[in-house]
């Protein structure tokens, strides 16, 4: 009677297979909520760095947490998996195994992305496996939270646990665990967060260990394929509109932030072939001795899936089936295929960059679906010191959010944090003058940011902060020699800027470093804004007047780049 | 007198409800709501029943008004006067994006363009001192450019205001002054707690409702004064309690959610009666489904509210009850998308044309043709036989949908279709409810589901099966426990305060001393509002971890210590997050004081009627998505069930506007309050 239970149809309906796939995102979903309700520390359960996902037996993704991060598209999990597949080959992998791995070669990402799991049995078969992989506060190396500017070695940045088992048969192994607990500076929020992941790995495998009983193993592997099936359908059918050809982009970092001046060449090259979209990052500058590196998971792979998600599937869920037709060309020994000795703490630097370049490349032909490029850099920015002699040291985080581009049809949204952030926020300037001993004394929307188009780019923002005390501002800015671009005849946003406004009278440049502040010090820092998308001279004069109005753009540049004057 | 008289205003219908405290009897009306006059629907409702408007009381009110001018951007011509230097903060924003691959991701605009977003300078330091006097000389410019601009409603919000309002009030009373006739307000006057955004935005949208809000409540208490009403007309808050007409006026941003607050009332007020200490109450109309928690018969209540919701819309500062919503109800449309996979929702067919079983033209399947094809809901017995359903088009319309889906043809595609229907509209409010719950820190296990709107009932026992909740609870006439709930709800004036503080034994003077001037004020409102009854006060503390940013609720008692606020803190920590810190000192950031005064209001057991006599049950095939098959069930009317009564399942318990389901694995009797009370069983 009931054509679910027919097992003899090839196919299945697609009642049942979206059901199914309700079910594991839900499953996904309530392991979220469980991680970031137990996790430790701020970074769990206010940044939501870390993410959820069921794989099956050879590490092939099924879905996804909805939540988290962007970065975490990437296969790392996948990767993970694989990794201890090889490595287990002959051991085997039993049903209460608990792995973790954070090593270089595999994540590709700084040492502190640790990825978890824990195998699905289906009786005495392994159908599939539950990750978790979080960011761990502290893994040792030479700073604390073990993200240095000046690491040049990945030894200097922490422990490394290639594919170990943090539980053997459902018992702890408690060898790893005082392994971990010796090489940590912050062992309460660590433990305390692996308790958390543990948690979320063996919570979801019990789940679909529950799923999978109630649909039986055939229609939950049928439903998997059908599942993968339409996603690559669906994304095929949106690469196959997109004309064959070959699209370049390039921009350049300013430098590798320690040793050299010279700027750092981002190149990406994608190739649509019918309904295929490959990926060459060839063209990327050779792996840095400063931690800007990553690995070909951490680095290429992740950039590829972002700007891939971010041109083909802005909305709903990703699994295997939605990157099958995605390939990758990466040499090793890049920015973002570096080997497993290079430092990775600030893997992430080139990041924003690459996806915006992947967007920017397919403008021509694609120009609905892209936009200008986006202020492209973390603006990382943290100012420390203690109030007075005797209190303890402050931190105070606040790094920038900056112009998005201009899209062919709107004005460049922001601001934002980058491409590869989502869900963070600013902190509101009453709790930062009440918790620090600062005063802003101005926080706006930064006047001609904005790169000038018929549709303007996303306008950074302007912070002045005044030191009440002598306190140290670190900063990490980058794309200020190559700045944000405008397309088709759009004009680039503004880039960043840093200086340091001594009481004493005297200005200081500090996109990258240690700014010493004096009390009454002033710190004016600016954000990049977005470029702007078409001809300024073809942007709606009533745009440009209102833009003037309210002062998004000044009467000097509505007259010099956009023409216009007020009759 | 002594008549108490609950309108709520709902999309479809304007429902009355009527409690005479001398006869101990209620009456319910609903007639359709009037849009070009809401009054109309309200006058017909009161023609339409036995009452002698003289003998009112109060009337209670419910209204959309304030969330349907906002959402739809329909207000004042609005300015906004701030701290030079800070006029961004309302575009700004926090910057966070929700959707986080949309390159078009962008939130919706401020209510206040740039151009209208005036600078002065002042500055307040962040303990209050003054760092920099109000400029008067600028503010009189400001006037005059206000005036130029014909602006009709005036926010005010500056830095740190919440810590030492002077200047806001300095401004505010010279702009009254300066210009009569303009809607003034500023921020502290709404909320004394801090993140400038936040209160710049509430002071944004109650000066934008504030115009419309003081018409619409006049003209309304006139037309009510015009049908012999001497009472008085007081308005239904965001946080549970009712609020005076002047108090709406000059606060109409706490009626935000003045519309689906009333279920969650009458949930709270149930849970008392029946000594249970946590329900979940689970509304299901046409268009949504809500759902809120409730403790020892108290609601949640939360302190920001996302206007437009949290991904794209703005934050309001205020108490509003802690109620999830999400786009599934009896009128969610069942569709394949464009990736070949079924959606349920949001799109909603309304009542016009509605699902195609209504036979007004409706041609998409929804969630109640599902129902329908499972045999869940009679066709001849919706709205007692007043509305006849179409079972053969609805079944139809889902073979045209779905049939060619399925690549052999079982007879029963329809059935699988449905099924799956209703699994996926079930999956969706079950998720909403684990957002509530277990994102909060409860296990669903602990708690009762308690159903109300057209749909919870008929959806109760498969969402608590899925959450595992063993209990599920109907009270009488769930199609209008909202307006019931309005009348259980008493006076409430909520008002807090932010001040961080180490909370150690030395801090505790202070805060109670702080606590008396709040509950001086509030005991004052309340005499001048509801008269001379007793005033019920009650004091809670935000309290966090030094050094972090998220706060937990925890109650003042007056003899505690420290070290009991510490160990309370511990446990509410513990229960949220699964541990604590160790070695940690706890500060409290903001007080929350709390004051009702009673209001007349019915006993639950008026809602108990006779029953009608007792007919044999009939039986139907109905389909379980729990069997995954039809079972055959013994069908109930409702009203010939007295209290006491029990049975198993699997059952269908039919009334007016509603049906109730019990599976086959569950029991379920009649309570001492009419209601119907089931046990789940895996």
């Amino acid at each position: 009677m009931n054509v679910i239970s027919d097992m003899d149809m090839f196919t299945l309906d697609p009642i049942t297979v979206e059901v199914i796939r309700r079910r594991l995102v839900a499953i996904a979903d309530g392991v979220d909520l469980n991680v970031s309700r137990t996790a430790f520390s701020p970074y769990i359960y206010e940044y939501k760095d870390y993410a959820v996902a069921i794989v099956d037996a050879e590490g092939a993704l099924i879905c996804q947490c909805t939540g988290g991060i962007p970065i975490f598209v990437a296969d790392v999990m996948s990767a993970a998996v694989r990794d201890g597949l090889e490595i287990y080959a002959d051991e085997g992998i039993e049903r209460g195994d608990v792995i973790i791995t954070n090593y270089s070669g595999t994540l590709g990402q700084h040492l502190n992305n640790v990825a978890m799991y824990t195998p699905i049995f289906s009786e005495t078969t392994i159908i599939g496996f539950m990750v978790v992989v979080m960011h761990w506060v502290d893994v040792g190396g030479k700073q604390i939270g073990s993200i240095s500017l000046d690491a040049t070695e990945i030894f200097q940045e922490g422990i490394q646990f290639r594919s170990v088992k943090l539980h053997r048969r459902g018992i702890r192994v408690e060898d790893i665990y005082r392994i971990i607990q010796y090489n940590t500076r912050l062992p309460t929020s660590v433990m305390g967060d692996i308790e958390s992941q543990v948690g979320g790995c063996l919570m979801g495998r019990d789940e679909v260990e529950g799923l999978i009983a109630r649909y039986g193993v055939s229609i939950y592997r049928r439903a998997i394929q059908a599942i993968w099936t339409n996603s690559e359908t669906a994304v095929r059918k949106a690469i196959a509109a997109i004309p064959d050809g070959e699209y370049r982009a390039e921009t350049f970092l300013d430098n590798d932030g320690l040793t050299s001046d010279e700027p750092l060449r981002l190149a990406v090259r994608v190739i649509i072939a019918g309904d295929e979209f490959t990926l060459d990052l060839s063209g990327v500058a050779p792996q840095a001795i400063s931690p800007i590196n990553s690995g070909v998971s951490g680095g290429g792979q992740t950039v590829a899936r972002l700007g891939f998600r971010y041109l083909l599937v802005p909305d709903g869920d990703v699994n295997e089936g939605t990157f099958r037709p995605l390939r990758l060309v990466l040499p090793p020994g890049t920015l973002v295929s570096a080997d497993d000795k290079a430092p990775m703490g600030s893997y992430n630097v080139p990041l924003p960059s690459l996806v915006d370049l992947i967007i920017k490349a397919l403008t021509a032909v694609l120009p609905d679906r892209t936009a200008a490029g986006h202020f492209g850099t973390f603006s990382t920015l943290s100012i420390t010191g203690k109030r007075d002699k005797s209190s303890a040291l402050f931190q105070c985080h606040d790094s920038g959010f900056g112009g998005w581009g201009a899209l062919s049809d709107a004005d460049g949204p922001g601001p934002f944090r980058t491409m590869c952030h989502g869900d963070t926020r600013l902190i509101p300037i009453e709790v930062q003058e009440a918790t620090y001993p600062l005063i802003i004394e101005e926080f706006g929307l930064r006047q001609d940011s904005g790169g000038a188009g018929k549709h303007r780019g996303g306008l950074g923002l302007k912070r002045v902060y005044k030191a009440l005390g002598p306190c140290t501002a670190r900063t990490r800015f980058d794309r200020t020699k190559f700045p944000p671009w405008g397309l088709n005849g759009g004009h680039s946003g503004a880039p960043g800027s840093v200086e340091v406004h001594a009481s004493t009278g005297g200005k200081t440049d500090g996109l990258r470093g240690n700014l010493m502040l004096k009390e009454g010090d002033r710190l004016v820092v600016c954000t990049g804004g977005g470029g702007g998308f078409g001809d300024p001279a073809q942007r709606d004069r009533g745009a440009v007047r209102n833009d003037v109005e309210r002062g998004y753009v000044s009467e000097e540049a509505a007259r010099d780049v956009y023409g216009f004057t007020r009759s | 007198m002594g008549v108490v008289m609950a309108v709520d205003i709902g999309g479809t219908f304007t429902d009355l409800v009527l409690f005479d405290p001398r006869l101990m009897s209620m009456q319910f009306v609903k007639r359709p709501t009037t849009y070009d006059d809401f009054g109309k629907a309200i006058v017909q409702c009161i023609e339409a029943i036995d009452v002698e408007m003289g003998d009112v009381l109060h009337v209670k009110h419910g209204t959309t008004l304030v969330i349907n001018a906002l959402l739809q951007r329909r207000g004042a011509k609005l300015a906004l006067v701030t701290t030079a230097g800070f006029r961004d903060v309302l575009e700004i924003g926090r910057g966070n994006r929700m959707k986080p691959f949309d390159l078009r991701f962008r939130r919706d605009p401020p209510l206040i363009s740039r151009e209208f977003r005036f600078e002065v300078d002042e500055r307040m330091s962040a303990s209050g001192e003054v760092l920099h006097a109000l400029d008067m000389g600028q503010l009189e410019d400001i006037a005059d450019r206000l005036q130029a601009h014909d602006i009709d409603a005036v926010a005010i919000s500056f830095l740190h205001a919440y810590k030492n309002p002077a200047h806001e009030q300095a401004a505010r009373d010279f702009l009254s002054a300066r210009l009569p006739g303009c809607y003034i307000c500023a921020g502290s006057d709404l909320s004394r707690e801090w993140h400038e955004y936040e209160r710049t935005a509430t002071a944004a949208a109650n000066a934008f409702v504030g115009p419309a809000v003081t018409g619409y409540v006049r003209r309304l208490d006139k037309t009510l004064a015009d049908h012999d009403f001497e009472g008085s007309l007081i308005l239904m808050g965001s946080h549970g309690g009712v609020i005076s007409q002047e108090r709406a006026c000059a606060e109409p941003i706490a009626l935000v959610e003045s519309g689906p607050v009333g279920g969650c009332i009458g949930a709270a007020a149930f849970g008392r009666r029946l000594g249970l200490e946590s329900l979940i109450c689970f509304d299901m109309g046409g268009t949504t489904a809500k759902c809120a928690l409730i403790h020892d018969g108290e609601y949640d209540v939360e302190t920001t509210y996302y206007v437009g919701g949290e991904a794209t819309g703005f934050p309001i500062r205020g108490n509003v009850v802690d109620i999830l919503e999400v786009g599934v109800g009896g009128g969610s449309i069942a569709f394949l998308g464009d990736d070949g996979r079924l959606n349920v929702g949001p799109k909603s067919a309304g009542s016009s044309p509605g699902p195609i079983c209504y036979d007004r033209g409706g041609t998409e399947p929804s969630v109640t043709d599902a129902n329908l094809v499972l045999s869940r809901i009679n066709p001849a017995g919706f709205l007692n036989g007043d509305m006849p359903l179409n079972l053969r088009r609805a079944r139809e319309g889902v073979n045209e949908t779905f049939g060619g889906y399925f690549t052999e043809g079982p007879d029963d595609i329809h059935t699988i279709a449905a099924a799956g229907i209703l699994e996926l509209a079930n999956l969706t409010m079950a998720t909403a409810i684990k957002q509530i719950s277990i994102a909060r820190g409860h296990d669903p296990r602990d708690f009762a589901l308690f159903c109300i709107g057209g749909g919870g009932p008929l959806h109760g026992v498969d969402l608590a099966r899925e959450l595992h909740i063993p209990k599920v609870i109907i009270p009488p006439e769930p199609g209008n426990f909202s307006a019931i709930g309005m009348l259980m709800a008493d006076a409430k004036i909520v008002s807090s305060r932010t001040d961080v503080m180490v909370l150690d034994d030395a801090a505790l003077p202070r805060i109670h001393a702080l606590f008396c001037e709040l509950e001086d004020k509030t005991r004052a409102s309340l005499q001048t509002e509801f008269g001379g009854q007793e005033c019920l006060l009650e004091r809670q503390l935000e309290v966090r971890y030094q050094g972090q940013k998220h706060v937990m609720k925890i109650a003042l008692q007056p003899d505690d210590t420290s070290k009991m606020l510490f160990a309370r803190f511990e446990t509410a920590y513990r229960r949220r997050y699964g541990h604590n810190h160790q070695n940690s000192k706890i500060e409290a950031v903001s007080l929350i004081s709390t004051g009702w005064s009673e209001i007349k209001k019915p006993q639950l057991e008026t809602l108990v009627a006779e029953p009608v006599e007792v007919q044999k049950a009939l039986r139907r095939s109905v389909y379980s998505l729990s069997a995954r098959q039809h079972v055959d069930a013994a069908v109930y009317d409702r009203y010939a069930l007295p209290v006491g009564f029990s049975a198993s399942g699997p059952a269908l318990i039919e009334e007016y506007g509603s049906t109730t389901f019990v599976g086959e694995r569950d029991t379920f009797q009649i309570g001492h309050f009419g209601e119907i009370e089931i046990e789940c069983h895996l």
